[in-house]
């Protein structure tokens, strides 16, 4: 049987370059081939799934998620007194804002307002408001002597 | 045939020049090759690029060798390890043995198996250690218990294999030992044993531990 050990078989290495018995260099182009095609879709895959960026916050792994409330600015004077300062409305439109405050300067008409009877608290054993007392006073109440006047002058 | 016998054998047939050391490879007669015990044949797994391609496409035989100088010349012109796409595999088996469980020659054997975890810089040294080891029949000293020798190149890492065609404890506890000493283990580090009849089970477990 022939043997050789590790050591021997390296001193039987040649120092020049020999030529296989196989067509090595198409081997060695099916091989960088595969390679750059494993290359490419490394980077496909990478530009698709950049890390967790991309991905939608999940609504059940995680805490409530930290939401930054603005507090309310507050100036206070020099006697003392704090004043709140609502949020402005609009973004800087000022057409926006003057039409706005047109609409607000405006004074209200005085209108009489005829409000209905609210059926549902009269029927109930709970007392009906006084306002709704007044208004809901029947504005046709029935006489039985003028029914009676006018029944006759009818048969007449 | 030992190396030293087919060197003597070439310069009793070739004429050197006395000035220079006698060496086969300092002539230019290459006919007289360094042979070894048996045929290999090298193969090489393809990574699948495409769905469509199956196993059989992808394994396929490289080249075959019978002796040290066709051996090298063969090294010589493959790439390194080190520079093998993800999910290839160099394989080399005596003869005409096909490297899977299902040939005849492997049904009844198995392998040892080691894996480097980390990329180390030496792994194609390693490789060609373990070639050298196998082909100069120097890992199985008692007998031809060795069919063939696996590299798989994978993202947790290198995985070395050396494929037996038996289960025999004694004999594969031997080459288990030798193994450790070509892949330069340490005692910390522990090769496994496989037998094939098991790979199919879901939580195989060595049969063999060193």
């Amino acid at each position: 049987m022939a043997r050789y050990t590790i050591e021997e078989l390296l001193q039987l290495k040649p120092s020049e370059t020999l030529t296989a018995n196989f067509p090595a260099e198409e081997f060695r182009a099916i091989i960088e081939k595969v390679s750059q095609v494993q290359a490419l879709r490394e980077e496909e895959f990478a530009a698709h799934h950049v890390g967790h960026f991309n991905r939608r916050r999940s609504s059940h792994h995680h805490g409530k998620p930290k939401i930054k409330h603005t507090k309310p600015k507050v100036t206070t004077d020099s006697d003392g007194w704090c004043t709140f300062e609502g949020k402005k409305k609009g973004s800087g439109d000022e057409e926006e804002e003057e039409i706005f405050k047109e609409t607000v300067s405006t004074p209200i008409a005085q209108e009489t307002l005829k409000i209905k009877p609210n059926n549902k608290n009269i029927s109930s054993s709970r007392p009906a408001d006084t306002t709704d007392l007044v208004t809901d006073k029947p504005t046709l109440s029935f006489n039985a002597f003028a029914a009676l006047e006018s029944d006759e002058g009818e048969e007449e | 045939m030992s190396v030293e016998e087919v060197t003597q054998k070439f310069e009793e047939t070739v004429s050197v020049d006395d000035e220079g050391p006698k060496t086969v490879l300092s002539g230019t007669n290459f006919d007289v090759k360094h042979p070894l015990n048996t045929k290999w044949t090298l193969w090489y797994t393809k990574p699948a690029v495409d769905p469509s391609e199956s196993w059989s496409d992808l394994l396929r035989p490289v080249t075959s060798f019978q002796s040290v100088e066709e051996f090298w010349a063969i090294m010589q012109n493959i790439p390194e390890p080190h520079d093998l796409p993800m999910k290839s595999d160099y394989h080399a088996f005596r003869n005409d043995i096909r490297p899977e469980w299902e040939d005849e020659a492997n049904a009844k054997g198995g392998k040892w198996s080691y894996q480097v975890r980390f990329k180390k810089n030496d792994i194609d040294e390693l490789w060609l250690r373990t070639l050298l080891a196998v082909i100069g029949e120097t890992i199985d000293e008692e007998d031809a218990q060795i069919n063939g020798v696996v590299l798989n190149v994978r993202k947790s890492g290198y995985k070395f294999a050396l494929w037996t065609k038996s289960e025999d404890k004694e004999p594969l506890v031997n080459i288990g030992a030798r193994f450790k000493q070509v892949l330069k283990l340490t005692d910390a580090d522990h090769i496994e044993f496989f037998p094939h009849s098991a790979a199919n089970e879901k939580h195989h477990s060595p049969s063999i531990t060193l």
